[in-house]
């Protein structure tokens, strides 16, 4: 099984605080006219949400994995609701490299495998050196041709 | 635009003009209104004059975009141009088309016009929409389309045999015919295969009546559970009855007699001998001088059974209608509501009142609600099931149906992706069943790609159809563990939990007093666990997985293992403290959006994940299986 690169850690907690910054200063914005809400809890929301964040993006680190398995790519991912995810070579459509600001500051890379099945069955892989990316997506894409169904919707 | 494009119907001209100036109308209105509080010099007393403008440049751009729209079907596609400053032309590949829809409304019928809609599994809509054409014409592109898709599926073939060995043309010929010629193909695949695995299948196709009830009891009951003592005994008579009735049904009438060879027969001079007045009527479109095969009626609803289902099902259309009715006259209503609760001791008007008089209004309120929401539910869906019928051309299902507006459409059986059984507990109690068969295309309903191929019918015969179509073996459904139960029981106390302190909450702020009169909601608490639970099983088969969730609307899906699109299995942070998993099976079918992927729950961990390996063997198998032979995947005469 393969991890994620450990930078990634750095993108989720990046995230996390960008969230809680955001919520403190809802609160902030509304303090003064809807409701009192004292400087401390204000604060306090937002070491909180920061720090969950944190404890967050360290444990999904330890628990995201995958591996490319004889017929399927296959996946192990989530904290709260742990999901193992096997992706069958043949049902892959296309594959995606993406990055965003943030992974792009770190110097990371996603790679976006999409099915013909529902829209949130589609899966991301983040957390890749774009390298290894790249590769995946050729590896990836050459498993889907070599495996083609013409059974396709 | 290229010369040769086909226009819509001219009068469509006349509405696109209409609907386009109406809009279009209120552009100069409200752009006035806007400058007109902003600058001094320019005043709403405009508005009269700049409308007709707007008016008249909507019609100009209507009738331009009538003229700029045209559609033609060509040998490998089906092009629509469209656009009247940004042009867009759009090319569907025969190949991908998942069905062709007609719909026609009220007045479109009046003056024999319909809207034909194309839909392939991309995009969130309809591919090509033609509003409209004229009847004639819509029956034309939806035979020619279906047409080309089969012969495009046919080269394919060729193609294929080509590459993998030598072009049989007996056999080739016989396939494109007959159920029979198929399963022989089947049998003969599997026979080369395993010989154990075909035998049981074939049993289970052509048994005798009795052996074929008995194995039906086996949808209906889990495997481990034995005979359910919940299950009344005296349900058995009446579903024997109902068998009776079929072979009563299955001699006289064609319509469930398309087992008979004249039905199969492709002969260009077969006008339809033996067949009905239904079948007469659908001669004079279906016969075709090429001798292209004819429409076979494979079920027509019947009115009791149409009835039944109007009487039986609830529509969420009804229940979003009467909200709409309520929002919209909000002061009618309620002066409605007091005249009818007045009689009975309701209060004389809304501000004066004794809480019991209150009390009654609410009641008879909520009564009102009830009874209108199920009559326009009932009204609904008889208009919409109205005159159902369902037959087969060739490899693909043409349905048609509805009393004010008419629908009509073609799903080629190749992108069936599954195969769902409905029923609610009211359709239970009598014996009764839906079948609905989904593709990855968007039907013109919102209910996704998911059509009804029986609306309803006697349980027994929808599961002989559901096997025939799928060619499942009857399904000994796997009981899940009795942790499950314990976990609703958990779940629904903590809901009643919450019911009880909002009812808190409400004493609090209300008149109302006796908050602890809700705790009587704990007494649902375990039935309704129970019932969830013994609603929910799976049963994983030798080429398909069923699973049945659901009590209010319960489903039982089959899924082939080669329309496995991924699988994934999840625990929550409850589930893995009792070592429970639940086991998503994600197919292509749009229907999963609006009504969830199929999930087996709360299964044990270990068997979950058996369950996953196999599904996942099972498709590379059932892959290479079909990569050798033909197979449809369904089998289009079911009934």
């Amino acid at each position: 099984m393969e991890s994620l690169h450990p930078r990634i850690r750095l993108l989720w907690i990046a995230q996390a605080a960008i969230l809680a910054i955001i919520l403190g200063i809802v609160l902030a914005a509304i303090d003064p006219w809807l409701l009192e809400i004292p400087t401390v809890a204000q604060v306090g929301v937002v070491i909180v949400g920061i720090a969950l964040g944190l404890a967050y993006a360290v444990r999904l680190y330890q628990v995201w994995q995958f591996e490319l398995q004889p017929d399927a790519l296959y996946l192990e991912r989530g904290v709260i609701t742990f999901v193992e995810t096997a992706v069958p070579f043949v049902r892959v459509q296309h594959v995606d490299t993406q990055f965003g600001p943030i992974e792009r500051a770190l110097g990371l890379s996603s790679v976006v495998v999409y099915t013909a099945g529902s829209r949130n069955a589609d899966v991301r892989i983040p957390g890749l050196t774009p390298d290894r990316a790249r590769e995946l997506q050729d590896t990836l894409r050459d498993l889907a041709v070599e495996s083609e169904a013409d059974d396709a919707v | 635009m290229a010369p040769t494009m086909n226009r819509l119907h001219p009068l469509s001209a006349v509405t696109y003009a209409l609907q386009y100036g109406f809009l279009w109308l209120w552009i100069p209105v409200v752009l006035l209104l806007v400058l007109a509080g902003a600058f001094d010099p320019i005043s709403g007393a405009w508005v009269p004059f700049a409308a007709p403008f707007g008016f008249l440049a909507g019609v100009a751009y209507g009738i331009a975009y009538y003229y700029r729209f045209g559609y033609e079907i060509t040998s490998d596609t089906v092009d629509v141009s469209s656009g009247v400053f940004a042009r867009r032309s759009r090319e569907i590949p025969y190949g991908r088309i998942q069905n062709v829809d007609i719909r026609q409304g009220v007045l479109q019928r009046l003056l024999n016009l319909a809207i034909v809609s194309i839909e392939t599994a991309g995009g969130g809509a309809s591919e090509a929409t033609l509003n409209f054409v004229s009847e004639a014409e819509a029956t034309r592109l939806q035979r020619e389309i279906r047409r080309r898709t089969a012969a495009a599926r046919e080269r394919r073939r060729a193609e294929k045999k080509g590459t993998t060995g030598g072009v049989d043309t007996d056999t080739e010929a016989e396939t494109e015919t007959e159920t029979e010629t198929e399963n022989e193909v089947d049998d003969a695949a599997s026979d080369a295969d395993a010989d154990t695995s075909s035998a049981p299948t074939d049993a289970s196709r052509q048994p005798d009546s009795r052996e074929r009830r008995d194995q039906h009891d086996l949808w209906d009951h889990p495997l481990e559970s034995g005979p359910d003592p919940a299950d009344e005994p005296d349900a058995e008579p009446a579903a024997e009855a109902g068998l009776e009735t079929d072979h009563d049904r299955l001699g006289p009438q064609p319509v469930d007699a398309v087992d008979d060879d004249e039905y199969d027969t492709f002969d260009e001079f077969d006008d339809g001998d033996g067949f009905d007045e239904h079948a007469d009527r659908d001669d004079r479109n279906e016969f075709d001088e090429f001798g292209h095969p004819q429409k076979q009626p494979l079920f027509d609803l019947q009115a009791r059974e149409l009835l039944l289902y109007s009487f039986t099902s609830i529509r969420a259309a009804a229940v979003a209608g009467v909200l709409f009715v309520f929002f919209l006259g909000t002061d009618l209503v309620f002066d409605y509501l007091l005249t009818v609760a007045q009689p009975v001791g309701g209060p004389e008007d809304l501000g004066t009142g004794t809480p019991t008089n209150y009390g009654i209004l609410t009641i008879v309120s909520l009564l009102n609600g009830i009874v209108i929401t199920y009559v326009l539910s009932v009204a609904y869906t008889f208009a919409t099931y109205y005159d159902f019928r369902l037959g087969r051309v060739d490899e693909d299902f043409v349905y048609e149906r509805g009393l004010l507006q008419r629908y009509s459409g073609s799903i080629p059986a190749e992108k069936v992706q599954s195969v769902t059984v409905t029923d609610n507990p009211l359709q239970r109690l009598i014996g009764y069943a839906g079948l609905w068969v989904e593709t990855a295309g968007y039907g013109p309903e919102s209910n996704g790609g998911s059509q009804s191929a029986v609306p309803l019918a006697e349980k027994a015969r929808v599961y002989t159809f559901t096997e025939n179509l799928t060619g499942v073996e009857t399904p000994k459904f796997e009981q899940l563990p009795k942790l499950a139960r314990r976990r609703y029981l958990a779940r629904y106390s903590i809901i009643a939990g919450v019911i009880v302190a909002i009812a808190f909450g409400i004493t609090q702020v209300t008149v109302l007093e006796r908050w602890y009169l809700a705790a009587i909601v704990f007494a649902a608490v375990p039935p309704a666990a129970h019932l969830r639970y013994v609603n929910l099983g799976y049963y994983v088969g030798e080429d398909h997985l069923v699973v049945r969730r659901g009590f209010w609307k319960r489903q039982t899906t089959v899924i082939p293992y080669y329309r496995i699109q991924t699988v994934s299995t999840r625990r929550s942070i409850f589930q893995r403290r009792l070592g429970l998993a639940s086991l998503v099976i994600d197919t292509a079918s749009s229907r999963t959006m609006v009504r969830g992927t199929p999930t087996i729950y709360d299964e044990e961990l270990g068997d979950a994940r058996d369950v996953h390996g196999e599904c996942r063997e099972r498709l590379q198998t059932a892959l290479r299986k079909r990569a050798e032979s033909d197979d449809l995947g369904v089998s289009v005469d079911f009934t």
